[in-house]
């Protein structure tokens, strides 16, 4: 079967929502997350499209001198990645060991009604990803993502997966959050 | 290396900052510097001013206290996420932010967004404050303390004067 995101989302939910600090992205990919499962760990990005994997790098660099740090994934989009592309420049510089960029790349701006991005021509952010000195850089598709994220949750990152899924979404409602209420509890759920 | 720069940053982490990211700027080079030899902080350049906003809202989640070092030329790139981020989830941020195009600029270029910085913040509703003179290093440095009072991005804007390079 062919994935779109929010299958692949569910298909990853059992690894990672609890068990990984999550940073999701702005729109449709946040509503998904909190539909599958919603957790304390969840930090949904309702704004500010372009920084999901920016939040998660911030987190990630923050805990990763404690004890058993916390793993950091950060939920992100073919879209905004285009749309802050230094970001993949700072982690392959600066990224630390648990943080795990998840590039859901459906080929499209989802959210707007699924107008193609660049990856739908010529554009291939894993190889913009290494060039940019990422070293653990998987390409993915349908159920096999959840193995490769399994494994980049046991070793030691940066990991950028870039799982290729098709584009559509399920038609879901706005996150009934408020922003403070979001941001107090996933501070809480990290102590 | 002048030693404002050097005050400045034991003011910024007497106050507690322990996270700081920075885009480049002439009259921050001292500060950047001294930024990326600090083995007491964690400190990452970045490529846009907006992925340093983005770093310090994922820092202050994990309980740490950020400061973004950049030019007021970012000001222009910033303002979505200071918006949809900084103040949508009310983040206590520090923004040392070098006031270029005010007297003792070189470059024409840097008035008009001289002139338009002020009128930006006050536009996005975020507190600022302005400082010419190094004697005022102390009261940069408590901004840091104002930004976890106020619960949003507050901004520092220190002109040429402030650095001593007019
Ligand atoms: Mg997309």
């Amino acid at each position: 079967m062919t994935y779109r995101r929010y299958e692949l989302l569910k298909d990853l939910a059992p690894i990672m929502v609890d068990k990984a600090l999550i940073v999701s992205n702005i729109g449709f990919p946040s509503q998904e997350v909190y539909d599958i499962q919603d957790s304390p760990k969840n930090f949904y990005m309702l704004g500010s499209m372009g920084l999901s994997s920016s939040i998660g790098l911030g987190l990630a660099q923050s805990l990763v001198n404690e004890d058993d740090p916390q793993t950091v994934i950060s939920i992100d989009g073919d879209g905004s990645v285009l749309m802050n592309l230094g970001t993949l420049s700072t982690i392959g510089n600066y990224g630390p060991k648990n943080y795990i960029l998840l590039l859901v790349d459906n080929g499209a701006y989802g959210s707007t009604g699924d107008q193609p991005t660049h990856t739908s021509g010529r554009t291939d952010l894993a190889g913009m990803a290494r060039a940019a000195g990422i070293e653990s850089v998987h390409v993915t598709h349908n159920e096999g993502t959840k193995a490769v994220l399994e494994q980049c949750m046991q070793t030691d990152g940066p990991h950028v997966i870039v799982a290729k899924v098709a584009p559509g979404s399920p038609k879901l409602k706005p996150i009934p959050m408020d922003p403070g209420y979001i941001r107090d509890r996933f501070k809480l759920a990290i102590k | 290396m002048n030693n404002i720069s050097q005050d400045l940053l034991k003011e910024l982490k007497g106050n507690g900052a322990d996270y700081f990211t920075s885009v480049p700027c002439k009259l921050l080079g001292d500060l950047i510097n001294l930024l990326a030899e600090d083995q007491s902080i964690l400190y990452t350049p970045v490529a846009r001013e907006e992925e340093g906003l983005g770093l310090c809202a994922g820092a202050y989640l994990a309980g740490k206290t950020p400061v973004i070092v950049m030019q007021n030329t970012g000001i222009g790139t910033i303002i979505t996420s200071l918006f949809s981020l900084g103040l949508f989830y009310n983040l206590p941020i520090t923004m040392i932010v070098s006031h270029r195009g005010t007297p003792g600029e070189k470059i024409g270029t840097q008035v008009p967004m001289s002139n338009a910085t002020m009128p930006l913040l006050d536009t996005v509703g975020i507190p600022y404050f302005a400082y010419s003179d190094p004697g005022d290093v102390k009261n940069v440095g408590r901004l840091v303390q104002h930004a976890q009072v106020a619960q949003r991005p507050v901004a520092a804007l220190l002109d040429f004067d402030f650095w001593g390079k007019a």
